[in-house]
């Protein structure tokens, strides 16, 4: 087997080169820091989460295109096997003739990208007391070297050989008995590997870590919420924000803002850019003030580790609006200025553009439907417009109390799947969900074994024929150019082409393909389950590739309710399907 | 005193409103466990002084009641602990009828689960019975607490002690137009809320009924009193705590119970809660009328 695998390397290694691959005299030292830089301008490969530092899930290759796309086939789907049927979130990496994606339950395979042999599989061992809060799924990879690095669900990061799958490190980033947890993709930055954290147990504080690529070591420790010291090589490197600046108390100690999503990068700034989670205790109006840095993006040096800027999107959250989604840097002319900015589709519903270089708003404009909880973003304060009774009520003893409707639901105008961004078309496309909830307080709730005072909701769809949308967005305007609408909700990644087309999947099974300028739905293909997966593409020996992962699965399962009705019958799965141009 | 046999089956028994049901003839269950020769009970980690683990042994009240019946079926323990999850429901979820996502095996019962009709009827995989205590909600104050008996609101500038995200939390930063948030330390567990009390550390802890008088008797330290007169305005007029059994499984519920209520029948229920420097108070459901 050994035998038989070193061979095969050799082979790829040979043809990648001569297929004029990134210039690398030999294939088996793996991706350099420049290599992973350049990844969103090479097209042989997929180096990152996101496809480039900035993660616009662009790519200029155009062989398959609005005219070519009909003749889409599958070249083979590689099934993850097992009884692990549920929830593959994962974005593909692809270089050096391998396909490496990772699967739910923590597990990273190596597939032959030409005929989707396995090369190897890890399984991360995971300890049978975790209860992870919201699925088991996760969401990618980094490549690095000779390394291929990805989290676990019991809070792990783990580095691999990407040629054997064998351990290289292997350190605990936060302490799963205490609710912590890791589901997202890291990135690497000057041969750090950054990383955010996640948890549903209550009084997890959120954060974001480098390591050194090569070791695991921690570099710097940057806590998301006010009043935490930060560490950057062991030493105390000051508090982030200014301690009971807009928390009471001592609850800036349990406050919530984990990262779950990661980040993006911007070599030019230098900054990291991460989404934080919402404040806990859930309820607002036990925990009056802004509480920073809850759901907002934080820019911070790459270097020091310190914030350089923060925009909070939702101050003094009361609908679990948390802003963990992805902060996407691109460059635009604005009234005749040119704009170094970045843009994010927030939970709460509103498409926001800032200067990326410092924070400040330019633009925030609704890609939902309906936005019940604020009625616009001011453009002066950056703030939202709260439409006061519309805010959940305070916990009380009595009743139920009265019924609020809140849209977006908890889950979000956008949850985590990523947007895309088109250079030619100059458009984001947004996965997006238009639907709502009632939210009221719970007298009858009882939490480790005790009475509570809990917040009961249903989630219910607020249109007749739809619940999923992709929109593309307009940065300069806000203006919604064409929307796909789809019956279930919407939860995979997007990618877009210089083909001039937007890929992305649907719960139903289908891997989908638009035409990025109208919206026109060219193609779709059924792989079997929900596609929840980011797709992505590559060329090699002068074919382009789509690839997507499909299997079922996420938060969205988890809660029932009408919405439930949409998906209940698709079934469960975990292949990788990779497609190409039939030719005769 | 006899106890008569309560319990919510499945969510509809209970709102039909029938709470004491005939026994099912099947006993299958039951005798699983007698040939397996283990009865896999589901307990609360961290949860003092009903289930905890110290020294590599787990502990409480709930690990103690479970050993007393499994002797009594002639089987062994096996005391999984497991970490709370958002709510009840999801415990049940975890840990009586599906089992947990990564390996958790689901167990035969689970203790410390409220006994509670509006509950119940949520939880249709569920049988919910033998309730075997009346938790309820109190203050414990230290020796220089001079206001232990007054209004809340003279607790102001007190170092004031609860369990983080609880009734008690709540209670003390969500009331009183929030003059007392300030004065709010959190800790993970209410014992340790009041062990904090206990060794000088804070002033005043709001916690359970179980938690203020165990953490008086054992937590180290000599401060400390329990407060007597009731909280105003308190968010709950306390529970009853009973245990859980998949729906099918109903006939080792009624086993369980049974030994349950011998157990409380005969002052062994008491004996149990007072080595853990607890007061046994029966359950609202099964209390004596009058």
């Amino acid at each position: 087997m050994k035998g038989r695998f070193k061979t095969l390397a050799v082979t790829l290694a040979a043809s990648c080169a001569t297929m004029g691959m990134p210039a690398q005299a030999d294939n088996h030292t793996g991706p350099s820091m420049a290599d992973i830089m350049n990844d969103a301008e090479s097209t042989g490969d997929v180096l990152s989460y996101g496809m480039g530092p900035w993660q616009q899930r662009y790519s200029k290759l155009d062989k398959v295109n609005t005219q070519t796309v009909k003749r889409l086939v599958p070249v083979y789907a590689a099934s993850l096997g097992g009884e692990k049927q549920r929830g593959q979130e994962a974005q593909p990496i692809v270089y050096d003739g391998t396909i490496y994606v990772t699967g739910s339950y923590s597990r990273l395979f190596a597939f032959d990208a030409k005929t989707g042999e396995k090369k190897w599989e890890y399984n991360a061992r995971l300890p049978d007391g975790i209860m992870p809060c919201c699925d088991v799924v996760n969401r990618g990879a980094a490549i690095h070297g000779d390394k291929i690095i990805f989290a676990t669900l019991d809070a792990h990061l783990v580095a691999l050989n990407r040629e054997t799958g064998k351990v290289v490190w292997n350190k605990e980033i936060g302490d799963y008995k205490a609710g912590y947890s890791a589901t997202a993709a890291p990135i690497i930055v000057k041969d750090m590997v950054i990383t955010g954290n996640s948890g549903g147990e209550f009084g997890i504080v959120g954060a974001v870590q480098a390591r050194d690529v090569n070791t695991g070591e921690l570099i710097w420790n940057r806590p998301t919420i006010e009043g935490h010291m930060g560490t950057l090589r062991g030493a105390d490197n000051g508090i982030t924000g200014k301690t009971n600046a807009t928390w009471q108390g001592d609850l800036w100690k349990t406050g919530g803002g984990a990262t779950w999503l990661g980040g993006t990068y911007d070599p030019g700034t230098n900054l990291v850019y991460f989404g934080t989670g919402n404040p806990a205790p859930w309820n607002s109006h036990l925990r009056p003030g802004d509480n920073l840095y809850t759901s907002s993006t934080v820019a911070i040096d790459a270097d020091t580790g310190q914030i350089k800027w923060h925009y909070q999107t939702t101050p003094h959250d009361g609908w679990d609006f948390d802003g963990v989604n992805e902060f996407i840097p691109f460059d635009a002319t604005i009234k005749g200025k040119k704009m170094q900015l970045g843009a994010k589709a927030d939970r709460n519903g509103y498409f926001y553009v800032l200067d990326r270089t410092n924070g400040k708003f330019i633009g925030a404009h609704k890609f939902v439907m309906q936005t019940t909880w604020a009625d616009g973003i001011n453009p002066k304060t950056g703030r939202p417009n709260y439409v006061a009774a519309n805010r959940p009520g305070a916990p009380e003893a009595a009743g139920k109390g009265s019924t609020v409707f809140a849209s977006p639901s908890f889950l979000g105008g956008k949850n985590w799947m990523p947007m895309a961004y088109s250079q030619d078309t100059g458009l984001f496309y947004v996965p997006s969900n238009d639907w709502g909830m009632d939210i009221w307080n719970e007298p009858i709730a009882y939490k480790k074994g005790a009475a509570y005072l809990g917040a009961g909701f249903t989630i219910k769809p607020i249109a007749d024929d739809h619940i999923g949308a992709l929109r593309a967005m307009d940065p300069k305007t806000g203006k919604i150019v064409w929307e796909y609408k789809n019956a279930a909700p919407l939860w995979g990644g997007v990618l877009t082409t210089g083909g001039n087309l937007v890929f992305t999947g649907t719960p139903e099974g289908y891997l989908k393909a638009f035409d990025a300028k109208t919206g026109q739905e060219l193609w779709k293909f059924q792989t079997g389950s929900g596609v929840v997966g980011s797709p992505v593409t590559w060329e090699d020996g002068g074919e382009q590739y789509v690839a997507v992962m499909s299997g079922w699965g996420g938060a969205v399962p988890l809660w029932g309710g009408e919405v439930a009705k949409t998906f209940k019958e698709i079934s469960q799965g975990g292949s990788l399907w990779v497609f190409k141009l039939y030719s005769e | 005193m006899a106890y008569g046999r309560r319990a919510f089956i499945g969510g509809l028994a209970a709102s039909a409103g029938a709470l004491a049901l005939p026994r099912f003839p099947s006993a299958a269950p039951l005798a699983n466990v007698r040939e397996l020769g283990v009865l896999r009970v589901g307990l609360y980690d961290n949860n003092r002084p009903w289930s905890w683990e110290e020294g590599g042994k787990v502990h409480g009240i709930d690990a103690d009641i479970a050993r007393a019946v499994a002797e009594k079926f002639g089987v062994r323990t096996d005391l999984a602990l497991f970490p709370a999850d958002e709510e009840v429901s999801d415990d049940l979820r975890n840990v009586v009828w599906r089992g947990g996502l990564l390996g958790f095996r689901k167990c035969d019962v689970m203790f410390h689960v409220p006994f509670d009709r509006d509950f119940a009827a949520q939880q249709d995989q569920v049988a919910i019975l033998a309730p075997y205590y009346r938790e309820g909600f109190g203050a414990a104050c230290g020796d220089g607490m001079s206001a232990c008996e007054g209004v809340p609101t003279e607790f102001r500038g007190k170092k004031l002690a609860a369990e983080i995200d609880s009734i008690p939390d709540f209670y003390l930063i969500g009331n009183f137009g929030g003059i007392l948030r300030p004065s709010v330390t959190h800790y993970t567990t209410g014992y340790d809320a009041v062990a904090a009390v206990k060794s000088g550390e804070a002033d005043l802890a709001v916690a359970t009924d179980a938690q203020i008088e165990a953490a008086l008797a054992n937590a180290p330290g000599d401060a400390g009193k329990r407060r007597k007169g009731p909280l105003p305005a308190m968010l709950s007029p306390g529970w009853d705590v009973g245990i859980a059994v998949d729906e099918k499984s109903r006939s080792l519920g009624f086993a369980i119970e049974e030994e349950m209520d011998a157990m409380m029948a005969d002052g062994r229920m008491a004996q149990i809660f007072a080595q853990h420097g607890v007061q046994w108070r029966p359950a609202a459901a099964v209390a004596p009328a009058g």
